[in-house]
């Protein structure tokens, strides 16, 4: 292998030979601005705000061109790792005395086709939800946005990680909206998936032969540890609203007018059995076009005098203190507490009218309740704008900067409802330090759904740290391992936290905690898939593997020249 | 303050590239979603307002020094301001437009300057304008005026016509007109012709803070000396300035009026009544300090505080500047009530306006960025089919006129003044 220094000028001047001078830099300082990374101080060492800095940042134009570096990045032992629109921190490299090139891919940034009658679109890396959005409604239809919002990459979130959303109950996670997707791998070939890999275009995600889209997804993706995926097709779903969003009102909080055929409500509930209870029914009756959970990301203590505040433009952080204090907005903090959000879109007056009606049945015979604060025209509004177009998501940061996400264990509401208790009752033991935003201990936000059609959820506990505060970043520590070891304690699996503080162990801490997992066959599965894909180790440990020798040595027979050849052109 | 003020904000940026975009609920197309003309042209995150807080932090730790390329990257940016907006969307912490400048004062006051802002700056030091002229000349457009000399008299009121509309000649029309309007409305107006300065303003927004300061201190003491209570400008740049800038810098109180919400309260309360038809469509550009940096300043000076244990409020209460309350309507309205003319928007407007590409130096220091932009701009006004893109700052008027004249498009360009002269039908008179 040759030397950094080699390395430095041969491969530089080789990729900026392919990408052009200003497609490419080692600008100290640019490259800390992809090395500095929100929750970095989770994990690295002295809490450091900065994953390790990439050895240079390239921005390519064309697969082609991706293809290009990459094979450069083999010629000299580059690692290669790509970021879309980079809102998670292991988008970064993960080890520092590893050369790696980040791509940063917003320059591939075409929306390639929207085959309107097929209800699917195709898109390059760098396309953000609310880009695609904006154009698919024009033709009645709509994408679903993911947890994280709209500025982040289509193809991040269909191709390379989780995918779900608000809208997933009814549009589909983007992991199940994947169709054909175009891969780079970090061997730099070009692999096309699905329907694609027959010339057939891009309506399916599946075939001929077994799933390559198992290979490049599964249910959390490769996480940038196994080359690029350059393109792929989502998946569309029918939208019945206006061709073009038209908000009314001043910043923050926008205000969607809610049209005839649809209905935003915040329905409260008396307890988290009866939210499972309501959600089972909702579900069984197929109606609703979001579910979520989503003021609760304040905390239950505080989310009406945030919320409240947030839709006043002068409104500031002393005036959610004072409304916090207020018994009216306490009245209504109580009528939310174990609350979610639902929108309704009905495709004729007739359809929404009876969903409408179903809705109070069953809220009815729950015993549940419209939030009647939030169900008034201006909330409803801005409830109605934030969860269609997911657009306020850096409100998940939005008392000082700091949060992570604990807990998040996906299942059915009554698996859910079960390890609640346990997260609300530890997060509020660890706020009481004062060193975590005291917001109660429930600050459970999730998803209505995390699989297209429903019946299957999650939900995040939302912890505010300081990430300007030491002394509050070890207390969130504290609290992810605390969540850890309540996990353990109580029989559930473990959550978020565990996947964050991984990124921090090495590589022979992961491997051995991984060896004690069920299911290992598949880690010595996806060790198969990396050896045919990236026999010079240029992507990292984000695609998780077993060495061989490590945990239990029995594997499934697929070797690698039978992975090989999966789905290439 | 210093650059070591704004660590905080640097610590909790959460690099959600929100400053990329307008505010996102305002996205109604593909084509006109992005908000930031520096990461336009400068691709890496470094150009956008989160990664210029990861570089004042980076060179705050000594992680890096300063380069050609970081200075590129701290200067290639028009300081538009629509990051602040977007950021602002959702957090009550964060004040990257101000950390920016900031990072530009620490880097200008260490010696990273860039050669290119120099003949300008010489310029305001020698000849008290940007655009390298001879002070004498100031006072030329207002010859044929008959109108108080504030050097000899005393007024309630002072015309300050700004840098643009004194020494270009296509725009004296409208700073005469304006003058005359303010008359004709019983306004006790004076001007300072020839010994007018600078407000200094888009030398702050080059880095040089020390600039501002004495370009305030010789203005405030003139208008002191004449008595003037009130400062009248046709320029957004100079509103801005004057506004804001001499309020938190140099203590100003003084009260500063744009001229097109002068001319909005008069057609308002019936004063001033427009005759001409102006059969024409135009489309209206926010400049960025009318609009969203154009937001009353209140003074404020306090400390951080905890509540809830770690979420950030301060102490006394701090006012918050997200662009909700910027000059928007005023020029509209003005705009509506010209017969016969009609006024489309563009995808992008108000507080999610994109920028002229004129601000921050980049006109001076990167013309070709600052082009772009302006292009930008000129494509989307020519998607709403307007005959004309029409602003009310003489900065942006001369960046789309550029920009038009060197093939972007075939708009017309317009001062909202000249409109209202033009439906006043005094335009040739003036
Ligand atoms: C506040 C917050 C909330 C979140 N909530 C959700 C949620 O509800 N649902 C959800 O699905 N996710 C959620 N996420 C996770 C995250 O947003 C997703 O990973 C999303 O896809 C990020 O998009 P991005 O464009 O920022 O991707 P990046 O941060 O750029 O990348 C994310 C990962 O994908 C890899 N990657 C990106 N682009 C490519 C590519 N073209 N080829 C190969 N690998 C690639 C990167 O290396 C990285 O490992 C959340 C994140 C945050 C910060
Ligand atoms: S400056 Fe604000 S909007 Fe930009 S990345 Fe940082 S937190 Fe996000
Ligand atoms: S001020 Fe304007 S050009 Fe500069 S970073 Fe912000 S949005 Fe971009």
């Amino acid at each position: 292998m040759e030397s950094s220094r080699d390395i430095s000028r041969d491969a530089y001047r080789a990729i900026e030979d392919i990408v052009g001078a200003d497609n490419i830099t080692d600008d100290p300082a640019i490259l800390d601005s992809y090395a500095f990374q929100w929750l970095a101080e989770l994990v690295r060492p002295e809490r450091s705000h900065y994953m390790p800095r990439p050895w240079a940042v390239v921005m390519p134009l064309t697969t082609e061109e991706v293809v290009a570096v990459t094979k450069v990045c083999n010629k000299y032992h580059v690692k290669v790792k790509p970021i879309s629109t980079g809102w998670y921190h292991w988008a970064a490299p993960l080890k520092d005395d590893e050369p790696t090139v980040q791509f940063d891919l917003r320059r591939m940034n075409r929306i390639l086709e929207i085959d309107e009658k097929n209800m699917y679109a195709v898109v390059e890396s760098g396309v953000i939800c609310a880009q695609l959005q904006a154009e698919v409604m024009k033709r009645g239809l709509n994408i679903n946005i993911i947890g994280a919002g709209c500025s982040t990459s289509i193809v991040a979130s269909a191709s390379a990680y989780f995918g779900g959303g608000p809208s997933s109950y009814f549009l589909g996670s983007n992991s199940d909206n994947l169709l054909g997707q175009e891969w780079v791998t970090p061997a730099g070939e070009i692999v096309r998936t699905g329907s694609l890999s027959s010339g057939c275009g891009w309506f399916c995600g599946e075939g001929p032969g077994p799933s390559a889209r198992a290979i490049t997804r599964g249910t959390l993706g490769t996480r940038g540890g196994l080359g690029v995926f350059t393109k792929c097709a989502v998946k569309l779903g029918p939208w019945e609203g206006p061709p073009v969003l038209q908000p009314t009102g001043k910043p923050p909080a926008y205000r969607l007018p809610i049209p005839d055929n649809f209905r935003v409500y915040t329905v409260g509930t008396p307890s988290f059995e009866a939210l499972a209870e309501i959600y089972y029914e909702i579900y069984d009756n197929a109606i609703g076009y979001i579910f979520h959970r989503q003021f609760n990301l304040a905390g239950a203590d505080l989310a009406a005098a945030l919320w409240l505040t947030y839709l006043d433009p002068n409104g500031t952080m002393n005036d959610v203190e004072a409304r916090s204090k207020d018994p009216e907005v306490q009245k209504i903090s109580e009528e939310a507490r174990v609350s979610f959000q639902i929108i309704l879109q009905g495709r004729s007056k007739e359809d929404i009218e009876l969903q409408d009606r179903i809705l109070d049945e069953i809220i009815r015979r729950t015993g549940c309740y419209k939030v009647e604060r939030f169900c008034e025209a201006d909330f409803a509004e801005f409830t109605n704008m934030y969860l269609q177009r997911m657009g306020h998501k850096h409100c998940n940061f939005v008392w000082v900067g700091g949060y992570m996400g604990s807990w998040m264990q996906a299942g059915t509401p009554d698996f859910v409802k079960g390890y609640v208790k346990t997260a609300i009752d530890g997060f509020e033991r660890d706020q009481k330090s004062g060193l975590l935003v005291q917001c109660g201990g429930d600050a459970m936000m999730g998803c209505g759904s995390t699989l297209g059609g429903g019946g299957f959820f999650a939900l995040e506990q939302f912890v505010s740290y300081d990430p300007n505060d030491n002394a509050s970043v070890d207390a969130c520590i504290k609290h992810m391992e605390d969540a850890i070891t309540d996990c353990k304690a109580n029989g559930i699996p473990l959550g978020k936290e565990y996947l964050y503080l991984q990124i921090g162990w090495t590589d022979e801490r992961i491997w051995d905690d991984l060896s004690k997992m069920p299911q290992q066959f598949v880690l010595n599965f996806q060790r198969k898939i990396k050896e045919a894909f990236d026999p010079n180790g240029l992507g990292d440990r984000n695609y998780p593997w077993l060495p061989e020798g490590w945990g239990q040595q029995k594997t499934i027979a697929a070797g690698s020249a039978a992975v090989a050849g999966v789905g290439k052109p | 303050m210093a650059l070591e003020e704004f660590r905080a904000d640097a610590m909790r940026c959460t690099r959600c590239t929100y400053c990329r975009w307008i505010p996102f609920d305002l996205i109604k197309s593909d084509r006109f979603a992005k908000g930031c003309p520096s990461m336009e042209a400068g691709k890496f995150h470094a150009y956008s307002a989160g990664g210029r807080l990861v570089t004042a932090l980076s060179l705050m730790d000594g992680r890096s020094t300063v380069t050609e390329k970081t200075k590129d990257s701290v200067f290639k940016c028009t300081l538009c301001g629509q990051c602040d907006v977007s950021c602002k969307m959702c957090r009550y912490d964060m004040e990257p437009l101000a950390a920016m400048r900031e990072l530009r004062f620490d880097l200008v006051e260490n010696g990273h300057t860039l050669p290119q802002l120099e003949p300008v700056l010489e310029s305001l030091r020698t000849e008290f304008n940007m655009l390298g002229k001879p002070a004498d000349e100031r006072g030329d457009w207002a010859k044929t005026l008959k109108v108080k000399d504030l050097t000899k008299e005393k007024a309630e009121v002072v015309f300050h016509a700004g840098c643009r509309y004194s020494f270009d000649g296509d725009l004296g029309p409208v700073a005469r007109l304006s003058v005359k309007i303010l008359q004709e409305a019983g306004v006790d107006v004076g001007i300072f012709g020839e010994a007018e300065h600078c407000c200094g303003g888009r030398a702050y927004g080059m880095g040089y803070r020390g600039d501002l300061d004495n370009s305030a201190r010789h203005n405030l003491r003139a208008w002191k000396a004449a008595g003037v209570k009130t400062v009248v400008t046709p320029c957004s740049d100079c509103f801005h300035t004057f506004k804001r800038l001499y309020t938190a810098e140099a203590g100003s109180d003084i009260e500063v009026i744009h001229m097109v919400q002068f001319v909005d309260r008069l057609v308002k309360e019936g004063k001033l009544k427009f005759t001409k038809e102006v059969p024409m469509t135009v489309t209206y550009h926010d400049p960025c300090h009318l609009g969203r940096q154009g937001e009353d300043y209140v003074p404020w000076s306090g400390t951080e505080k905890k509540i809830f244990g770690q979420a950030v409020a301060y102490d006394p209460p701090k006012p918050r500047y997200t662009g909700a309350f910027g000059v928007y309507e005023p020029p509209r309205d003005v705009l509506k009530a010209i017969p016969g003319l009609k006024l489309v928007e563009m995808e992008r407007n108000r507080e999610a306006a994109w920028c002229c590409g004129a601000g921050g130096g980049a006109r001076e220091a990167y013309p070709e960025f600052s082009a772009a932009t302006a292009n930008e701009r000129i494509e989307e006004a020519a998607t709403t089919g307007a005959d004309a893109i029409v602003s009310a700052c003489p900065w942006c008027e001369q960046n789309f006129g550029d920009a038009v004249e060197a093939g972007a498009g075939a708009l017309k360009v317009f001062d909202v003044m000249a409109l209202v002269g033009m439906a006043l039908g005094i335009e040739e008179e003036a």
